[in-house]
């Protein structure tokens, strides 16, 4: 599993993926930490497949008693089907995700680990000093969806959104946006299902003072390669199977 | 899933499966108790030696539909257990997993408490598993017993049913039944004993 560092300062930001002993049928993804001095957040912490490469690779940068809060932007199994093993490895953790999903995210078993449900409006996750916004971003594509962002490292993880499929040796960050967008154009098209839903989310993510853009699929947008993603975004057509 | 794990599936399903037809032969033995008891007082004197067997088969078949009720009960835990014992598993060989892969890392060593718990769970499970298979077995062999003595009820049966001039065959026909009913139930509960005995001392 590679690791990248991409936030270095009173806390760290570090990105995990392109894992080469991922069996090849499923798809890739990125999975995200948040390391405070005493706590540990994974955001989006991957399938049941990816539970043994992802906790060792966590093991890097934080033992098990603190690893205290998992994030699912919502609750697909390549997001969150590891669940019921996290469930198990650790004792005084919180699963912070949609309050819409909780009957059906307990599916893949969560005894000890407390559902901390997100409400419709969002809410926040504080680690220590740290505090990270959950921000809305509904339909885009799940029903009950959220997207986490950090203001001090200026980072938005954006779950689906900018997601592309990549073969797994791919650099970690878009170095050519213009070639780019041919990889994630059919991805937004087809998973995204709301233009409405787009536009509301464009206009609150604009607000945000974003240095990098960490979706959970493909490569991370950085600087003026997230203007151009949400530009480009703001005049794609979603929705397109019906 | 492991070979194991799949036959303790099938195993645990089966018991569910053949005790269904157990309940609905104890069910039909109720029936041909109540049968026989109509033609028996009919008999008047003539079946005055098989009255009170009528009240043993119904009183057997009652028993035996109790028993296997409980039964199930008791399979649908089982059943659980099988389920929790598969996850257990599945957490052990993946803390393992992790904890392989996580060599040299710096926090590595702290997967060790969470592989000794994942483990201590398994083995609680296939030791409950094993435990709750032992008092199964139990039950079952209760079944067994009443399936036996349903048989030589029969045979009696056969003996008063001689006696009873022209409602001979009609009663015949009732120790029959409760025969043929006796070996159903005495075959499923033995392939049930049979898939779950290799579980008591795995």
């Amino acid at each position: 599993m590679k690791m990248t560092k991409i936030y270095e300062g009173s806390h760290q930001w570090i990105m995990f993926g392109r894992d080469e002993g991922k069996p090849g049928n499923i798809v890739d993804t990125n999975q995200y930490v948040v390391r405070t001095p005493n706590r540990c957040l994974l955001l989006d912490p991957g399938g049941a497949e990816l539970f043994a490469p992802m906790m060792a690779a966590v093991l890097h940068h934080a033992p098990v008693d603190q690893i205290t809060d998992l994030f699912a932007s919502h609750q697909d199994p390549d997001v969150i089907s590891s669940l019921g093993l996290w469930d198990q490895a650790l004792t005084n953790a919180k699963l912070h995700a949609p309050a819409l999903w909780e009957g059906f995210l307990r599916h893949y078993s969560c005894d000890s680990i407390e559902y901390v449900g997100i409400p419709d409006n969002g809410g926040t996750i504080k680690l220590e000093s740290l505090e990270l916004q959950l921000i809305p971003a509904h339909y885009l594509h799940s029903p009950g969806n959220f997207h986490v962002y950090d203001p001090q490292a200026k980072i938005l993880m954006s779950g689906d959104v900018g997601g592309s499929i990549e073969p797994p040796d791919s650099p970690v960050f878009v170095d050519n946006f213009s070639a780019h967008v041919e990889k994630m154009r059919y991805w937004h098209q087809r998973w995204m299902p709301s233009n409405q839903a787009k536009r509301v989310w464009i206009e609150r993510v604009r607000n945000l003072d974003i240095d990098i853009l960490a979706p959970q699929h493909g490569r991370m947008f950085k600087g003026d390669d997230v203007k151009r993603f949400l530009d480009w975004f703001d005049a794609l057509q979603v929705g397109i199977a019906v | 899933m492991t070979n194991q794990t799949k036959s303790q599936f099938i195993a645990v399903a089966s018991i569910t499966s053949e005790l269904s037809a157990v309940m609905v032969v104890a069910k039909e033995i109720s029936l041909a108790a109540a049968n026989a008891k109509a033609i028996a007082f009919r008999a008047g004197d003539k079946a005055k030696g098989f009255q009170p067997i009528t009240d043993f088969i119904n009183e057997l078949a009652k028993e035996t539909i109790e028993l296997v009720t409980n039964i199930n009960i008791y399979a649908l835990v089982l059943y659980r257990l099988t389920v929790e014992e598969y996850h257990k598993t599945i957490a052990f060989n993946k803390f393992e997993l992790a904890a392989k892969m996580a060599e040299g890392a710096l926090y590595a060593e702290s997967m060790q408490e969470p592989v000794d718990q994942a483990r201590l769970a398994m083995q609680d499970c296939q030791r409950r598993f094993k435990k709750d298979v032992s008092q199964l077995l139990g039950q079952l062999e209760e079944v067994m017993h009443h399936a036996r003595a349903a048989r030589v009820i029969a045979a009696n049966s056969r003996i008063e049913a001689s006696q009873a001039g022209e409602y001979l065959q009609s009663l015949q026909a009732v120790a029959e039944s409760v025969d043929k009913a006796a070996h159903t139930i005495h075959d499923n509960v033995q392939r049930c004993r049979i898939a779950l005995s290799i579980y008591r001392n795995s």
